[in-house]
């Protein structure tokens, strides 16, 4: 009996990745056994809504994230992304996600790619990947973006470690 | 015929959200939304479009921020039916965007929130000299003064008289004067507005009102004429409190005469002149609230 309470029920996508959930602002992840809430709210911050990815994908919660729409719109921001960029995620959302992070490398020929990648990611047509970044305006700070889909609904989530 | 607003205690609107009390406190502090009202009793009154539309918002959404920004696009919607109504000359669909803005907001909000904003987007658009806005100016101050009409009668034993200084209906302060009249009435309080220009008579009409308090509203008139009617009101009914509501930019008799500046928002300006009469001797507010956007511009047209 005590091995049955270890089991918990798992959640997968069509290619049979393991799913989790997570808070769109605070990074929480609700407990495996808990009881499903009938809402989407957080029931840990109250402040975001529980969004699904990828279990390699979703964010710690001291990592800062951003989720983008296909128009490339800025749709969520955590509570360490509002520290990071200096900027409430009121304010930040309906933003170009340019307003805030850009190719690291301008000259790289990766660096055209990151506003595709993520309209690719947030419409579906491809699969998680990372980027290097840096916020707009600064220099010398580099991040590690896993960038990979989210929802429901689907859009990119982009992860800075 | 108005509807009535449909309006929902904390536990109620907590209940629709899936959501605890405390949270939807959270909200109102983080977001501005929904933003209630509060009853007589200072308790929280929501209502119910608004947060109907967050509910739907919150299914669609990736955060709570972009589904009150959804929700409040949602209920802008009625303000760009307005325009258009009024920029069409359509009566009946103006009358009809009004009633559906009344399904989910108070009349005071409906009026700030939709009817003034609509006819200040008309104003920039098409000139305040222009037919388009005689005409929406003209039916904006119909629908405030039935709605005057239909508020409960007065409760209070309170009256303030309006020293009117707009031009006429058209005048662009005009209609946050009528507004402002209107809140006063639902507020209880009896209202009798009055145009300076006219001094004739006066000591009876305030002998027999026999107000708690003077407003005198809107740029238009030369301040002689308004103090000359300023002047007639006082030797009738002795020293009132007195409070200026968009009044000339230019004018500064703030500090000589005593009298208050109001808030350019009808409601603000409502809530501050029945404080005042609750307490005359409250210190007077000395920060001015700015004009909204145009305002001058619109005056040194008129003038």
């Amino acid at each position: 009996m005590r091995r049955l309470h270890a089991l918990r029920p798992v959640q997968v996508d069509e290619r049979g990745q393991e799913l989790v959930s997570f808070c769109g602002h605070c990074g929480q992840r609700p407990h495996p056994l808990a009881t499903p809430r009938p809402s989407r709210v957080c029931g840990h911050c109250g402040l975001g809504l529980v969004l699904q990815t990828a279990a390699a994908l979703a964010p710690r919660h001291d990592e800062p994230f951003l989720v983008v729409d296909t128009s490339l719109s800025v749709c969520a921001m955590s509570a360490a992304a509002e520290a990071l960029f200096a900027i409430e995620e009121t304010e930040a959302v309906n933003k170009h996600i340019a307003d805030f992070l850009v190719p690291a490398d301008a000259n790289a020929p990766s660096a055209e790619n990151l506003l595709t990648l993520l309209v690719d990611v947030a419409s579906g047509s491809r699969e998680a990947c990372t980027a290097v970044v840096r916020p707009r305006q600064e220099y010398g700070v580099r991040f590690w973006a896993r960038i990979g889909p989210c929802g429901s609904p689907r859009a990119a989530l982009l992860v800075l470690s | 015929m108005m509807s009535v607003m449909r309006t929902l205690k904390t536990s109620e609107a907590a209940a629709l959200l899936n959501v605890s009390p405390n949270t939807l406190r959270a909200w109102e502090r983080r977001f501005g939304y929904p933003k209630p009202q509060r009853s007589a009793g200072q308790h929280r009154l929501y209502t119910h479009g608004e947060v109907a539309a967050l509910r739907d918002a919150l299914q669609q959404g990736l955060s709570i921020s972009s589904a009150v920004s959804r929700a409040r696009e949602a209920l802008s919607t009625d303000t760009h039916t307005l325009v258009g109504a009024l920029s069409g000359f359509e009566l009946d669909r103006a009358d009809t965007a009004m009633e559906s803005a009344l399904a989910l907001r108070s009349v005071e909000r409906a009026v700030e929130e939709v009817l003034l904003p609509s006819l200040d987007a008309l104003g920039e658009r098409c000139g305040i000299d222009s037919a388009p806005w005689a005409f929406a100016a003209r039916w904006a101050d119909g629908w405030l003064r039935r709605a005057q009409r239909l508020a409960p009668p007065p409760v209070r034993r309170s009256a303030i008289l309006v020293g009117d200084a707009t031009r006429n209906e058209l005048d662009p302060d005009a209609l946050a004067v009528r507004a402002f009249e209107l809140f006063c009435g639902r507020s209880g309080v009896r209202v009798v507005a009055l145009p300076v220009g006219g001094v004739s008579g006066l000591a009876d009409v305030v002998t027999s009102l026999s107000p708690d308090a003077v407003v005198i509203a809107g740029g238009y008139h030369a301040d002689d004429a308004v103090a000359l009617w300023a002047y007639r009101v006082r030797v009738t009914a002795g020293a009132l409190p007195t409070a200026l509501f968009r009044g000339s930019p230019n004018a500064a008799p703030v500090r000589s005469t005593g009298a208050r500046m109001l808030p350019p928002e009808p409601f603000s300006a409502h809530r501050q002149v029945l404080a005042l009469i609750d307490d005359p001797h409250a210190a007077p507010v000395r920060e001015v609230a700015p004009l909204r956007d145009g305002d001058r511009e619109r005056r040194e047209a008129q003038a």
